[in-house]
């Protein structure tokens, strides 16, 4: 049966169209014809176990499930019919037996498919006289509560966790109506993906733990936002009350997340809310924190910049919007500053190259051969992680070079090297592609790098990508020269996984300069930092604050207060944080995604683009009379006209900074730490992926120091000396040491990769 | 004309082993078939003209049912035979695990070589421990002699068989349960179609027949398909193994003829315990509907007559009980055991069970209502025919011909508070 | 002929007459009016005075925070917060009903599955501020202990017609 071919089929006397071997409910759902369903979902298998979509199909004496059956031509369908109708009213009167009708206090009530579809198919009144089944809640971590008396088996969860989140984690144990849903060894559901298991549960077994008991369905107002923590760009729909986010789900867009999002993205908005957020300006007098009213604040940075003058560095993060972007440059250019850096964990900076993805998000999902380079792609960006794993276990050949053995959720090759020689082994596979050139010359050719170099070359749609790893390595530049020369060779797709939400759109809007040696190896008289927190979210936080401390005066742009922002700043600004300011991210694949506020600016706290516009007209510089974002939208759209990014570098560098050490600092950005909203949000700093700071060693490497696990240790790097814990970590290679950046207790350390020793402590 | 097919060996002192089955001409139908005497084409057209009938209970032509499959398909295929005997009253494939395990080897194989499949599998149920271990000395015994593994008997042909003890669900005995048991999944039946001659274990074309009918393989290879077929009588080939258990004096298992009359049966098993009357006969297993006394020892035992009584022959378990029986105390211990044992995949099975068994057990305690038994049947209307499995069928018909035949003692319970029987 | 009989009439002060004649016969008829305060009018155990928020025999408060009441409030004057209480259970911390909205109606008793929120037999009440027309929680749960006994009674009397 080819895939296009088209069947017509008669449903309830209406004639639809339909494509052959295409389920019934498919066809239905697309001709709107609404037959009711549990267990059917579109994005899983069918496993037609709840029996609610039975339909009457003519010449056959059963009726049959609408999910499992195949459409064929001219086959004519009741959905409706005395037999259909009295098949879907006993399943739904069997679902209901044992369904503790506890809605008053159930999370799902007013959104529950049982309750819609109970109030069609349902009695009534019950005939079950006898005692309901009782199913022990059992705990599973900080984001997913139970409460298991109400599941009706059918099973969404479980396929959810096996084929969408690729981890098996949640089973059906038991047998008839002992049967429940657990993980059967007490455990939590860790999967970055979990979240996603309450929005397929159709009742409320599966709730937000955040959530729960907070808010009804129906008090809630639907907002579309654009998550702000990677660079996919998900959809959202915040669900607002009373001028307060309550929770956030996906936004269906199968061109961008599908129907997914990622526990970051649905979990982060319970920072809005943290105590540590700041709501008024803060401005410190003679080494003391003052709460301030926004005029004094603001003149007070006016002055302060109008000193620092063309000698004003501005330091962004990769998810502030567009807006905000475009009228920072615009203000430092306005005071004659060309320093303008949003790349804050890159580690090189000797070629420019325009880093976006190089394809669409669904021609990941199409690849038939990846090479990925420094990344985990799965914590960095998990939507692009769930694509590629789509494509994977469509046959395509997934191969990863990485500092640090991942696990996996699919079928990879993992070659696993001290970052020192990953220039190495993508030179090697680059020679097995026939590429030439310094260090490919060189390259030590095995059997794994003919094996990658051949699927690349022969496979039709073939990828390369450099992850946030490779971009935080000190050889950044090398590792793109060489996966050009390779992309060159296999007809690859060259790409690049960005770091933050907005990390295209600020090299759209010309919020990249030559990089944070230059803006922090002399220090500036004057920083603007916008979305920073000093000690977390820069590549090298030691000199950061070596520089950001000697500089003259520096203004904070923040939406949490921080010691480490409080230590080095003089003014700290508050601003509105995602869901209160309207904005736009351009996301990895260059899709530009406007949103509008979904509430009103927390306390004193103003939008960044208002703050800075107000700025802009202190200082009396011209253009800085936006009356909305919109406006300032379109004149940074006008700007970023033309401006085509290209992964390719400008100049070839062969040149390697990271020499091998005894040990080098592996420093990865956990899930859980890329950015002060997520490091705020209370559920996800409790899950199994919020890694803390510690140094996570090999057992041999260990030894060699003579470390054991869960000794206190001295980690000194470019001469800073911080005591943290060991534990030993199987998947780090030999003459390496993980110590995570972005998490506290690293924010005395050097750059992200380099050369550290260890002693004990 | 008893004891002609799978128990034929019975007379032997130790019969399961190797060497006295083939002092009875064992494996010899496999050696024609190795030296190239008989075609795949031919064994599969000998089992339809023995017009076999699977013996688990369905009764699907197993001559059929293999050439869904062809030979020539690229790509592994598998032999299952399934001995997860766990149909209340079913107790003949034990015998033949025990006795004659040899000939159920050489079907095997030769099913396999039939289809074109290298290995085969046998579910064994897990409470037949006894007979897992003769079964699996037999296959030792038959690798060691050359019979099984690579290059049997220097003919290029290689079939291998592995032995899986089930988990002890009855569920398993369904023939794709049985496959995800055997794949070390949960045993759940799978949605069909596709059917297991397309997509069974591990995704390939599969054969699962019951033991009784690749156990009978040998012999119809060896006297013909029409001789075999001739053994019984119209639409119901050969003879059969009937389990006969109850208030009877010598319960056991009994090779007869297709067609052979119920009475008869019943005076082999040496009639009823006491000379007390034939009350009821669950006549193919415990989810077959019950057939009164009177009217049973009219029939004849092939499908076709008792299917006329609006019954099943099934896997030939035939539950005899005389009249100290209460009908109701029957049919709750049956719907306990659907209750137990129903997987809980699909919806009107898991919920229905339980509640068909609560409410016979509340009439067996004296708690019915009037109305219960119109909500019974109600019940099993809404489990029939709507689930993924046969077991839904299983749970619900006993209830439905208990109510058929004796409602009379339901609605005494129910008025009364006890049992019409001995009242 | 009108004339006249216009004139018979106001001469003999007939109008007047009949007049008194009703004021007369209401003087020694059983009198209806009540003297409130001393005196009360009967009540219907429907009767839909204050709100009261109830409390189950062990003490435990009974509102489960589902929010129906809030939600099918035509006036908007319910106001409810919620959160897991330290033993999990679902509850409100905050369950105000802004009287000066209220147009007691009922449909929050009405709407409310465990007979938590009722509206008792309270009709005398002031407030001497706008804040203090809110009823909180603990007002609510106040009043409810304080005439459980009558409520009980008259949901009780009222049960078989819901």
């Amino acid at each position: 049966m080819s895939e296009d071919q088209t069947v017509t089929i008669e449903v309830d006397g209406r004639e639809i169209q339909a494509k052959a071997g295409q389920m019934l409910i498919d066809a239905t759902d697309a001709a709107g014809i609404n037959i009711p369903r549990f267990c059917y979902h579109k994005k899983l298998s069918v496993s037609a176990n709840c029996r609610m979509c039975l339909v009457e199909v003519a010449k056959v004496p059963k009726p049959l499930p609408a999910c499992a059956t195949p459409v064929a031509e001219g086959m004519k369908v009741q959905t409706r019919s005395p037999l259909a109708i009295a098949a879907q009213k006993g399943t739904m009167e069997f679902l209901l037996i044992n369904h503790p009708l506890d809605c008053p206090v159930c999370d799902q009530g007013g959104e529950c498919e049982l309750q819609d579809v109970a109030l069609g198919y349902g009695d009534d009144v019950s005939r079950f006289v006898e005692g309901k089944r009782v199913v022990m809640d059992k705990e599973i971590g900080p984001l997913i509560s139970t409460d298991l008396t109400r599941c009706i088996h059918c099973t969404r969860c479980v396929r959810f966790g096996a084929e969408i989140a690729g981890v098996r984690e949640l089973g059906a144990t038991g047998r008839g109506e002992h049967m429940t849903i657990g993980t059967y060894i007490e455990k939590s559901v860790d999967s970055e993906l979990s979240g996603n298991m309450i929005d397929v549960c159709p009742v409320g077994s599966l709730t937000s733990k955040p959530f729960r008991f907070r808010a009804r369905a129906w008090e809630l107002i639907q907002r579309d936002a654009i998550a702000p923590h990677d660079a996919v760009g998900s959809n959202l729909h915040l669900h607002v009350r009373r001028n307060e986010v309550m929770r956030v789900h996906p936004k269906e867009n199968d061109a961008v997340n599908e129907c997914w999002i990622s526990d970051r993205d649905r979990f982060s908005y319970t920072a809005l809310n943290s105590a540590e957020r700041l709501d008024t300006p803060l401005v410190k007098t003679r080494g003391e924190w003052k709460e301030s009213g926004w005029h004094e604040a603001l003149t007070r940075v006016a002055s302060g910049l109008k000193e620092a003058g063309s000698d004003l560095g501005v330091l962004a993060s990769p998810g502030c919007t567009v807006e905000e972007l475009h009228l920072a440059r615009k203000l430092a250019n306005g005071l004659g500053s060309e320093r303008i850096e949003t790349r804050l964990r890159q580690g090189d900076f000797r070629t420019a190259a325009g880093a976006w993805l190089g394809q669409s998000v669904t021609d990941l999902e199409r690849c038939s051969a990846a090479l990925l380079i420094g990344s985990n792609v799965r914590k960095e960006q998990p939507i692009f992680g769930h694509r590629l794993r789509k494509a994977a276990l469509e046959g395509c050949d997934v191969s990863f070079i990485n500092p640090l053995e991942l696990e996996m959720n699919y079928a990879a090759r993992q070659i696993v090297t001290p970052p020192a020689a990953m220039a190495g082994e993508v030179a090697a596979v680059a020679r097995a592609a026939g590429a030439a050139g310094p260090l490919i010359d060189q390259a030590e050719v095995t059997e794994r790098h003919q094996a990658i170099a051949e699927r690349l070359k022969a496979a039709p749609a073939a990828t390369l990508l450099l992850g946030n790893l490779a971009q935080a390595h000190p050889d950044y530049a090398v590792l793109l020269t060489l996966a050009s020369a390779l992309a060159k060779a296999t007809g690859a797709v060259l790409g690049q996984l960005p770091a933050g939400a907005n990390s295209v759109g600020a090299q759209l809007v010309g919020a990249v300069g030559d990089g944070l040696d230059a803006m922090l190896a002399q220090p500036a008289k004057g920083y603007l930092l916008m979305g920073v927190e000093p000690g977390y979210d820069l590549w090298d936080p030691a000199a950061a604050n070596a520089a950001l401390t000697q500089s003259g005066f520096v203004v904070a742009l923040s939406g949490f207060r921080s010691e480490s922002l409080e230590a080095v700043a003089d003014v700290i600004l508050p601003v509105s944080a995602f869901a209160e300011t309207s904005g736009t991210f351009v996301n990895a694949e260059g899709t530009w995604q406007s949103f509008a506020g979904a509430v009103s600016p927390k306390g004193e706290t103003r939008p960044a683009w208002k703050v800075l516009r107000v700025l802009g007209n202190l200082l009396d510089l011209q253009g800085f009379d936006h009356d909305s974002s919109e406006e300032v939208l379109a004149e940074a759209r006008q700007q970023a006209e033309g401006r085509q990014l290209d992964n390719a570098p400008a100049d070839a560098v062969t040149e390697c900074r990271l020499v091998d050490a005894a040990l080098t600092r592996i420093g990865d950005v956990p899930i859980y730490a890329v950015d002060a909203l997520v490091r705020h949000a209370a559920p996800l700093q409790k899950t199994r992926d919020a890694i803390a700071a510690a140094i996570y060693i090999n057992e041999s490497e260990a030894a060699k120091a003579g470390l054991t696990a869960g000794m206190q240790a001295a980690v000194t790097q470019n001469g800073t000396r911080v005591i943290l814990p060991v534990t030993i970590d199987p998947n780090i290679p030999n003459g390496c040491v993980r110590i995570p950046a972005g998490v506290a207790g690293t924010e005395q350390l050097g750059g992200q990769f380099g050369e550290v020793t260890l002693e004990k402590a | 004309m008893a004891n002609e097919v799978c128990l034929r060996n019975n007379d032997l002192e130790r019969p399961w082993l190797l060497e006295q089955y083939q002092s009875r001409g064992g494996y010899e139908q496999l050696k024609r078939i190795l030296a190239g005497e008989i075609t795949p084409a031919q064994v599969i057209d000998e089992v339809k003209a023995a017009n076999l009938r699977g013996r688990g209970g369905a009764g699907f032509p197993t001559g059929m049912k293999w050439s869904f499959i062809s030979r020539e398909a690229p790509g592994q295929k598998y032999v299952v035979c399934n001995s997860d005997e766990g149909e209340p009253g079913t107790f003949k494939d034990r015998d033949i695990l025990r006795y004659n395990p040899h000939q159920l080897i050489e079907g095997m194989i030769i099913a396999g070589y039939a289809i074109g499949a290298t290995r085969g599998y046998n579910y064994i149920r897990g409470e037949f421990w006894e007979p897992y271990m003769r079964f699996q000395g037999a296959i030792d015994e038959a690798r060691e002699a050359g019979l099984l593994g690579e290059n049997i008997l220097g003919s290029g042909f290689d079939f291998d068989l592995h032995v899986h003890l089930g988990g002890g669900a009855y569920v398993c005995g369904e023939e794709t349960a049985l496959l995800e048991s055997i794949e070390g999944k949960k045993g759940q039946p799978r949605f069909k179609p596709p059917f297991p001659a397309h997509f069974g274990l591990y995704g390939r074309p599969t054969i699962i027949n019951n033991t009784e009918s690749l156990c009978s393989i040998p012999v119809i290879i060896e006297k013909g398909g029409k001789w075999f077929s001739e053994i019984g009588v119209a639409n119901s080939g050969g003879s059969k193994l009937f389990s006969i258990s109850g208030n009877i004096n010598k319960p056991g298992v009994y090779e007869i003829p297709m067609g052979t009359p119920f009475a008869e049966l019943l005076e082999m098993a040496g009639g009823m315990r006491d000379g007390r009357k034939c009350k009821a006969v669950i006549p193919g297993g415990s989810s077959s509907p019950v057939i009164p006394g009177e009217q049973m020892l009219d029939l004849t035992m092939d499908y076709d007559s008792i299917q006329g009584a609006g019954s099943m022959l099934g896997s030939g378990a035939v539950i005899v009980m005389d009249d100290t029986n209460c009908m109701v105390r029957v049919l709750e211990r049956m719907s306990y055991f659907y209750y137990e044992e129903s997987c809980g995949q699909c919806t009107p099975c898991r919920e229905g069970t339980g509640w068909l068994y609560r409410v016979v057990s509340r009439i067996e305690n004296g708690q019915g209502r009037p109305e219960d038994l119109e909500l019974l049947e109600d019940v099993t209307r809404k489990i029939a025919g709507r689930t993924i499995c046969a077991l839904g069928d299983a749970a619900a018909m006993p209830v439905q011909g208990m109510l058929k035949h004796f409602r009379d003692e339901f609605e005494y319970h129910i008025e009364h508070k006890r049992c019409k029987v001995g009242a | 002929m009108k004339v006249i009989t216009d004139y018979i009439k106001s001469l003999f002060l007939l109008e007047l007459m009949k007049g008194m004649s009703v004021t007369g016969r209401y003087l020694f008829k059983k009198k209806f009016t009540v003297q409130y305060p001393e005196e009360r009018a009967p009540m219907s155990p429907r009767f839909r005075g204050l709100h009261a928020q109830r409390r189950y025999e062990n003490g435990e408060e009974r509102c489960i925070a589902c929010k129906l009441c809030e939600a099918t409030c035509p006036a908007l004057a319910i106001t409810i917060e919620a959160e897991p209480r330290e033993d999990g259970s679902r509850r409100t911390t905050r369950y105000d009903i802004d009287l000066f909205k209220c147009i007691f109606c009922g449909y929050c008793q009405e709407s409310c599955p465990v007979d938590a929120i009722v509206e008792t037999r309270v009709y005398e009440y002031h407030f001497e501020d706008r804040e203090s027309a809110v009823m909180t929680k603990a007002k609510l749960l106040a009043v409810g202990e304080k005439h459980e006994a009558q409520i009980a009674a008259d949901i009780q009397a009222q049960a078989r017609y819901r």
